[in-house]
């Protein structure tokens, strides 16, 4: 065939082509040198990096209660309309209330059985003309066994199909002391007042569901779960006789003083989650303008709004805190110190934290006992206009309010502005990580060389990185922190908790202690095992806080603060005593609480088994093995 | 071969070993799928798509015994034939026996793999044994799915099964595998070029020594013919069962058509719910298409080593899947166990891992923060799938680099090798 | 042939010319008859009967205002004469039903509750999900489905003036519908001048109270249509007064001062536009109201608010043709009897068919299920059996 093929021009397009992705020597030479430069560059630096970004996270912490540094609080979700409602709760209702009053006070101090007492509640609230049942429950923990009694009434919405419910809830014990043992009196007399007097209105959309739980915080734990459907070991409950819709919001009363000079909000949620922050801002609207009450976050006063009240810190001269900016901060910093205090452990600050598990937005009101100026008629309205506000709902709160820190009871933090903090140093415990794992890689030729003169001209091999006996190491370490958390939670470590603590402290301190007798690697071409376990270590930590953040803030940010630099400079020493003092310290760090924080133990031992917060077995599996194995780092031979 | 070949000879006391070490494993799986624990992962959607949750199974095999047609409706997309075995000889109304069934599906799969790893080094039994078990047993992305009874751990067993065969040169039983195989998931068919070059040539590891392949590839056509037949003859099957042909859009279609937007770990889900109506069509084609766009490439580059493209396209198809589960990246991250000599050569394994890390932990805790707490939102839980594809995806480049690498060999000194 | 062809023709041109002489005579009939309302500098409307279409286009309980405006505006308009047959309420949602409402069945849009807009004569044409843009626009253009009632259909021609009123939740040229879709400026305005190409408006006056209103009659480009919005773009439209009782914001300034005014004009009343924008200060409603006039060809001082928001009446009596009616009857019955006779004889060939059922329709029984699937499962075992027995 005679037909003109071009087989050259095909050619030329295939060259091109070809040609297209290649990149000259020369060019490659230069691209490998400059990245060689950068990697060279940052491992140099590498130090220098962390401290910067230790630095920057340790200051972010400090400087997170700066008052130019929050934002004013407003409402987000349009449907809520907070403070736009005229109030009928009146002195009648003031009357009524002040009448349950007297009964509840003799209920109290004739030591009455909380199924009698629930059962005077029930008559109470069913003549009213609302549907009232009881509910008793037991839990049998380490702690032995707790049971008691709910009361509890559902008025159902007269125009509506009772899908949906808002909660008003009082505990018996309030919250004073975290519920040690005063009676929530006028908090159980304004739920009783405040049912009848919202029977006599028709514009519920919502169920509105009384809970008065026994307790303070268990009655609550095992009337929701038994709401909810959820089971839980070791909680023994009745079912409920009366159900409703779907709870989207509570409001909880706690008012045991004579009378009250603010109202706090409290808010924080078991495991550190937090309510819809439009929920807080809500009430703090309506009872600053409905119902002309001050509001104040926990039990903190503004030294601004109040002066009187305001104590100036010894330890700051006169001149400093005179400055209304330090008092401000000073003040805000103590706000977000009491936050991580309630926020870390998971256990949360009262009976609201208990529905956010069940995803339902709450706070409490707490009345500051004081002698004056504000009782039933204020705490009503508040109640009473908040109620219009839930009612106003057409969906459950959204738009991502859950995620604020904070600072005042109008002012708060975004997530972008407090997370770096921890975020960064947990950035550089990693960079830690991953520049020990390359040091462990390379070894010097001239490593042993005598003659120090030449070693300038030291060349670098590699070296292997073996990670199963680390990995070894890590997988016993946790299980171990395992047993410990299985040992702890006994309930007979816990009745015993004064002997059983030093001698588990012991145990504890002495098991790891076999890391002296792994030998160490002799060959040059092996990376030593503290090395590698120090590079799992740090990953593993960064990795943990940096997951946290999301979860519970706090905790991530004592976590920072607690391991952060500790984890750091754990580094073997060729001295047995060093080495054996380093560890002590990190065992110290670790297993401290076994120690000096008995208390503790038992509290976070009985929030995991009623309330089922995480903190406990976070602390036993999580902390301690990440600790313990810091000082393992130390005791293996260099 | 970089890795030092074992001796076949060598070892009757570390196969005792073996022996007991694997008993262990499968009883503590066995423990493990006993306790209550799998009833946490009942409704995860990380652990079972709607093309292979149980709760789904459970709806078809209920439909059909009420002579319901049960691909009438949206929920039940698993294929015929898991639905004529469930009916019929499996355990689908006991959970405990259904639990076994899963576990001793995986100690198949665990079996099969570390056959895999024999015949791949060519020994009868190894040292390595049990660390390739344990990496197939004690894979968290493999067993949460099968704690949660999700049929893609019976899609794993039969792709390393037809792989084995492949390996042990059973052309039929290759073929019939992966047809069942196909079956069950219709995105597996990428997986037929490599299993069948695999059939044709050897498992062994040539990733040091590249050469073009040897056998003519002629050899193909009958297989594909048969992978056709069976495929035909099951189909038949599958439509016997069902009563009518509406069982193919309902499995197969779905894996096309993406009805069901279930949030799950891959990419697909997000993407299509934010699509424009219009544009849809067009999408699917392109990822649909884009699945199979790999399969040549791969198996032209690794035609010497037919094991390690069918390893590679084993991840491509974890992170690219319409809709994955965990056991699809669990699939991939397992058969690392197979491949020693690549290690050495990862560039940057640790970075892989600290992203798998993550991604395993931001997971579940931005699913739990969206469904369960209502805290977040799905643009959470979708950046944490974007971390778990950009930590599988990392994972295929190294697997790449590293199996590409080995040919070159150690660099002398002052040598870098560099990607052009 | 020719003779006739040549008659037809001198006929043709006869009366054409008489035609053309009598035209001016006529045109001058008929355009005194139109100009009845226009005054002195013929000026006036031209129009012969009013519309209104008034649109609520949001939903949700805190959205109260928007179904009083809208319902306000309702009121006013019916008071000035436009009857319920010409006017198209859309409210989308209902409020006076709404579990909420302390005063059920009623809206108010004054916090001493003095008017309850919701009384006795409320006909609402498009409510709840019936608000859509797709609606709205049919409405305008009167595309609609032959089943679609009068009443829901705007029945305007080239006499007619034709009120259009929107509230609710909007943007720079959008408004939102029912919180899920929304109309944006081009719409309302390719609308308007389909209306225009169709004849199917003389004027229209469109009124808008939303966040940066005026953006959204900015695309207008048909003639004769007089526009005003509550505010300027970047600027929101805000509420003006809260009823302590219902708990929400009863109503929206810029309406609130507009139905103010209103409420002193009566059918004869001659107030002009320019004495209701003169009336509004923007200080009070917190925005910048705006008035668009270059689509108009009248000034506004000569624009009677009337023209608009009042009602031409007309009165004639009609005979009712009831002959017609009974030949339609029956007619009708006949079309019936005849389908019915379709109908069986479709039917009938059918039966036989019913009876033969295939082997198919045997094997896919819910009886032959067991069958089914043991058979496929023994062909299943069988095909493994094979391929495993092969070497």
């Amino acid at each position: 065939m005679e037909q003109e093929r071009p087989p050259s021009k095909w050619k030329n397009i295939l060259d091109k082509l070809r040609n297209l992705g290649q990149i000259s020597p020369d060019k490659t030479r230069r691209t490998i040198l400059r990245r060689r430069y950068y990697v060279a560059l940052i491992s140099r630096r590498l130090t220098l990096i962390e401290i910067i970004l230790f630095l920057i996270g340790y200051l972010w912490l400090l400087v997170l209660p700066l008052p130019r540094l929050g934002q004013r609080t407003y409402m987000d979700e349009n449907a809520l309309q907070p403070a736009q409602v005229n109030t009928y709760w009146n002195w009648d209702d003031v009357h009524a209330a002040d009448n349950y009053l007297d009964h509840v006070e003799r209920l109290r101090d004739n030591n009455i059985t909380s199924a009698k007492r629930a059962e005077w509640l029930q008559t109470e609230l069913g003549k009213h003309g609302i549907s009232a049942s009881t509910q008793n429950y037991t839990f049998s923990t380490s702690f032995g066994i707790v049971n008691g009694t709910n009361t509890y009434a559902i008025l159902a919405s007269p125009r509506h199909s009772g899908t949906e419910a808002i909660v008003i809830s009082a505990s018996w014990i309030s919250r004073i002391g975290e519920g040690n043992g005063t009676v929530n009196v006028r908090g159980v007399s304004t739920v009783l007042a405040l049912a009848g007097f919202l029977k006599r209105y028709s514009h519920w959309g919502k169920d509105i569901v009384f809970v008065l739980s026994d307790g303070y915080l268990e009655g609550m734990q095992a009337w929701l779960s038994s709401y909810h459907g959820t089971s839980q070991s070791g909680l023994k409950v009745d079912p409920l006789e009366l159900t409703s819709g779907v709870i989207w919001t509570a409001l909880n009363i706690d008012y045991s003083g004579h009378s009250f000079s603010h109202l706090g909000i409290f808010f924080e949620a078991l495991n550190g989650r937090l309510p819809n922050q439009d929920l807080m801002n809500s009430a703090d609207t309506i009872a600053r303008y409905t119902a002309g009450v001050p509001v104040i976050l926990y039990d903190h006063l503004d030294p601004e709004e109040e002066p009187a009240a305001y104590e100036a810190p010894w330890w700051l001269p006169k001149a400093i805190h005179d400055i209304k900016e330090v008092r401000s901060y000073l003040y805000q910093a103590k706000n977000v110190a009491r936050h991580i205090g309630y926020q870390y452990n998971g256990r949360g600050s009262g009976v609201h934290g208990l529905f956010r598990q069940f995803r339902i937005d709450a706070i409490t009101l707490y009345g500051i006992p004081a002698m004056g100026p504000h009782g039933f008629h204020a705490i009503g309205r508040t109640v009473e206009s908040t109620l219009r506000t839930m009612n106003n709902l057409l969906e459950r709160l959204h738009a991502s309010f859950f995620f604020y820190l904070q600072t005042g009871p109008r002012q708060f933090l975004k997530i972008g502005l407090y997370l770096p903090s921890a975020i960064l140093i947990s950035v550089a415990l990693m960079f830690r990580g991953l520049g020990t794992w390359v040091n462990a890689g390379w070894i010097s030729a001239n490593h042993n060389s005598k003659d120090g003169a030449l070693s300038k001209e030291s060349t670098w091999r590699s070296r292997k990185r073996p990670i199963t006996g680390t990995l070894s190491v890590m997988i016993a370490m946790h299980a171990f922190g395992a047993a410990l958390f299985a040992l702890v939670s006994s309930s007979w470590f816990i009745s015993n908790i004064e002997t059983l603590a030093p001698i588990a402290f012991l145990t504890a301190f002495v098991l790891p202690l076999f890391a002296l007798v792994i030998p160490s690697t002799k060959s040059e071409d092996v990376a030593p095992m503290h090395m590698i376990l120090k590079t799992a270590n740090l990953c593993l930590t960064s990795t943990v806080i940096s997951i946290i953040t999301l979860m519970n803030f706090s905790l991530a940010a004592v976590l920072a603060v607690v391991l952060g630099i500790p984890l750091v400079i754990s580094s073997p020493s060729s001295k047995m005593s060093v080495r054996i003092a380093k560890y002590s310290a990190y065992a110290l760090l670790a297993l401290g609480w076994l120690l000096f924080a008995q208390q503790e133990i038992v509290k976070s031992v009985w929030s995991w088994q009623v309330l089922l917060v995480w903190f406990a077995p976070f602390v036993c599996i999580v902390y301690v093995p990440l600790v313990l194995q810091a000082g393992i780092v130390c005791l293996l031979q260099p | 071969m970089s890795s030092k070949p074992q001796p076949p000879s060598s070892s009757p006391p570390p196969n005792n070993n073996f022996a007991v070490a694997f008993c262990a494993l499968a009883a503590a799986r066995t423990w493990l799928s006993l306790t209550g624990f799998s009833s946490l992962l009942d409704h995860n959607q990380l652990v079972s798509s709607p093309l292979t949750a149980f709760s789904n199974l459970k709806e078809g095999i209920f439909l059909f015994n009420h002579d319901i047609d049960p691909y009438s409706g949206g929920s039940f997309r698993q294929s015929p034939l898991l639905l004529s075995l469930f009916t019929t000889i499996l355990p689908s109304s006991s959970k405990p026996l259904a639990s076994l069934l899963w576990t001793l599906n995986d100690v198949v799969g665990a079996y099969t793999l570390v056959q895999i790893w024999r015949s791949r080094q060519n020994v009868t039994s190894s040292r390595r044994d049990t660390l390739v078990a344990a990496a197939y047993l004690l894979n968290p992305y493999l067993f949460l799915p099968s704690l949660a009874l999700s049929t893609s751990s019976f899609e794993n067993t039969l792709m390393l099964s037809a792989i084995l065969f492949a390996c042990k040169r059973k052309p039929s039983q290759t073929v019939f595998t992966l047809s069942v195989l196909v079956q069950l998931s219709l995105t597996s068919i990428i997986m037929v070029l490599p299993a069948m070059l695999l059939l044709i040539t050897d498992p062994h590891s040539h990733l040091a020594s590249p050469q073009p392949i040897q056998t003519s590839l002629r050899k193909l056509w009958p297989l594909f013919g048969e992978f056709s037949l069976y495929t035909i003859v099951l189909i038949l099957i599958s439509t016997v069962i069902a009563g009518s042909w509406t069982w193919i859009p309902q499995t197969w279609g779905a894996t096309l058509m993406l009805p069901d937007l279930t949030p799950n770990t891959g990419m697909w889900w997000y993407f299509f719910t934010e699509m424009f109506d219009h544009f849809r069509p067009f999408f699917l084609m392109v990822f649909s298409v884009h699945l199979l766009i790999y399969v040549a490439p791969v198996c032209l580059k690794f035609q010497y080593d037919p094991l390690y493209a069918a390893y590679i396209l084993l991840g491509i198809l974890g992170i690219f899947k319409p809709y994955p589960t965990l056991s699809d990246p669990g699939l991939f991250v397992s058969m690392i166990a197979l491949f020693p000599e690549t290690y050495q050569y990862m560039r940057h394994p640790i970075v892989t891992l600290l992203l798998h890390l993550h991604a395993a932990l931001l997971m579940p805790l931005f699913y739990d923060l969206w469904v369960v707490q209502g805290a977040g939102n799905a643009n959470f839980f979708y950046a944490s799938t974007l971390v778990f594809a950009c930590a599988n995806g990392a994972a295929i480049v190294d697997a790449l680099w590293s199996g590409l690498r080995v040919a070159i060999g150690e660099t002398p000194e002052g040598y870098v090798v560099v990607q052009e | 042939m020719r003779l006739s062809f040549f008659l037809h023709l001198v006929i043709g041109i006869l009366s054409w010319s008489w035609a053309a002489a009598s035209t001016d005579s006529q045109e001058q009939i008929v355009k005194d008859f139109f100009d009845k309302n226009s005054n002195s500098n013929n000026e006036g409307s031209t129009h012969t009967n009013n519309w209104a279409v008034l649109v609520c286009a949001s939903r949700y309980w805190f959205n109260y205002r928007h179904m009083a405006n809208a319902l306000g505006m309702y009121r006013t308009v019916k008071r000035l004469g436009i009857p319920d047959s010409n006017i198209i309420l859309m409210l989308a949602d209902d409020v006076s039903c709404n579990q909420r409402n302390k005063f059920p069945g009623s809206v108010y849009f004054t916090p001493d509750r003095g008017v309850d807009l919701y009384g006795d004569n409320i006909e609402v044409d498009y409510r709840g999900y019936e608000v859509t843009v797709e609606n709205f626009i049919r409405v305008l253009t009167g595309r609609m489905e032959p089943s679609v009632p009068r009443s829901k259909r705007l029945l305007t021609d080239e006499r007619s003036n034709v009120f259009v009123y929107m509230t609710g939740h909007g943007g720079n040229e959008f408004l939102k519908f029912q919180d899920n879709e929304e109309i944006s400026a081009f719409d309302i305005a390719d609308a308007f001048e389909q209306m225009y190409q169709k004849k199917r408006y003389n004027e229209i006056f469109f009124m808008i109270d939303t966040c940066q209103a005026n953006t959204m009659y900015s695309k207008f480009y048909s003639p004769n249509i007089l526009a005003t919005g509550s505010s300027e773009l970047g600027e929101s439209s805000y509420s003006h007064a809260n009823d302590h009782d219902i708990g929400v914001a009863v109503i929206d300034a810029y309406t609130h001062y507009v139905l103010e005014y209103m409420e002193n004009v009566n059918k004869t009343s001659h107030a002009s536009m320019q004495q209701l924008f003169s009336y509004i200060d923007p200080v009070k409603i917190n925005s910048h109201f705006g008035v668009r006039t270059d689509l108009f060809t009248r000034s506004l001082d000569n624009i009677r608010l009337t023209d608009f928001f009042g009602g031409v009446a007309q009165a004639e009596i009609v005979s009712r043709p009831e002959t017609d009616n009974t030949n339609i009857n029956r007619i009708e019955e006949e079309e019936v009897l005849s389908e019915r006779n379709i109908t069986e004889a479709h039917s009938r060939p059918r039966l036989p068919n019913q009876q033969t059922i295939s082997w198919w329709s045997y094997a896919t029984s819910p009886q032959y299920k067991q069958l089914r699937i043991w058979s496929s499962l023994v062909m299943l075992g069988g095909l493994i059996g094979l391929v495993f027995s092969r070497k």
